[in-house]
């Protein structure tokens, strides 16, 4: 069971202006949407179909099993300003690692919101017992790369011309890792 | 938070300067052990797993670099046990839904010409 009683939960960031954290739920499809389609095209090009549609993202909604992909929101008032979410195989070898994906609305970077972001899917990875994070980010997105790094990712590859942006143009892809306390038991 | 002010007494202390000497790396030693005492007090009553990790982690940090020694290595030791000490208070202060600190902000109080941290993403 994942532990959801912590939610919704209150943050502060560097501006002293609050979010809220809590999981997608089916009604934020709307929400998520406008958060998505509003990405800059780098942020967009993670994604394995197009979020500028809308079906895609109502699909999403309809759908969502946390077991499989556990996306929390960053949420000021009704708009949608961050998403993390924790990917995770239910069966096979890679059942202890949990896949991250992490993004912000361009106007929110800089304020702490990101960090937030991490810490909660660190907490949602140590109570889910993982073994490890895993992060892929586009070399480019510094600011993400030294966050992650900072709360105890790390550099475990840089693949050259590796990452496709959604106009062909080829990106080096740095995958990080966070080693969690499942490890050790 | 005393934690913060704690933190960054040690941060902005004598010992990371090019002018320090092994009585202001012992004095850094015995602040940060106290520091990570006080951490640990607060953590008690948190579920918190990662930043328990992350506490361990300072401790051992602390240990190798030993209360009485100097040099580059003791130095890059203690930088990582306050490292790890302040990722902990991080999660502490989001835990209470609190603004996230960073020393840069407080650098005047403690007469810092430059920072090299900052809070970015």
């Amino acid at each position: 069971m994942i532990p959801l009683d912590r939610y919704p939960k209150g943050i502060t960031l560097r501006d002293d202006a609050r979010a809220v954290l809590r999981p997608m739920i089916s009604k934020d499809a709307e929400g998520v949407w406008n958060f998505l389609r509003h990405l800059p095209e780098i942020d967009k090009s993670h994604f394995h179909e197009d979020v500028d549609r809308r079906e895609v993202v109502e699909r999403w909604a309809a759908s969502l099993d946390y077991d499989a992909a556990l996306p929390i929101l960053a949420l000021q008032e009704s708009r949608v300003v961050g998403s993390a979410t924790l990917y995770r195989n239910r069966t096979g070898w890679k059942q202890r690692v949990g896949i991250v994906r992490i993004l912000i609305a361009s106007d929110l970077r800089h304020k702490g919101l990101g960090t937030a972001m991490i810490r909660e899917i660190r907490h949602l990875g140590e109570k889910l017992a993982l073994n490890y994070l895993l992060a892929e980010v586009i070399e480019e997105q510094q600011a993400a790369v030294r966050a992650l790094e900072r709360m105890g990712f790390e550099k475990a590859a840089v693949h050259r011309n590796f990452a496709n942006d959604r106009t062909g143009g080829l990106h080096n892809l740095v995958v990080l890792l966070h080693p969690l306390s499942g490890l050790e038991k | 938070m005393g934690l913060r002010a704690g933190h960054d007494q040690i941060y902005f202390g004598r010992w990371r300067r090019m002018e320090a000497n092994s009585i202001d790396l012992r004095r850094a030693y015995h602040q940060l052990e106290r520091l990570l005492r006080e951490i640990a007090v607060a953590l008690e009553s948190e579920d918190l797993p990662a930043a328990r990790l992350d506490l361990g982690k300072a401790i051992d940090a602390l240990h190798a670099s030993g209360p009485g020694e100097d040099g580059p290595e003791a130095l890059r030791h203690l930088d990582h046990a306050l490292s790890y000490a302040h990722r902990v208070i991080g999660d502490l202060l989001h835990e209470k839904g609190l603004p996230p600190h960073s020393p840069a902000d407080f650098a005047g109080w403690f007469d810092a010409g430059e920072v090299p941290f900052r809070e970015d993403w």
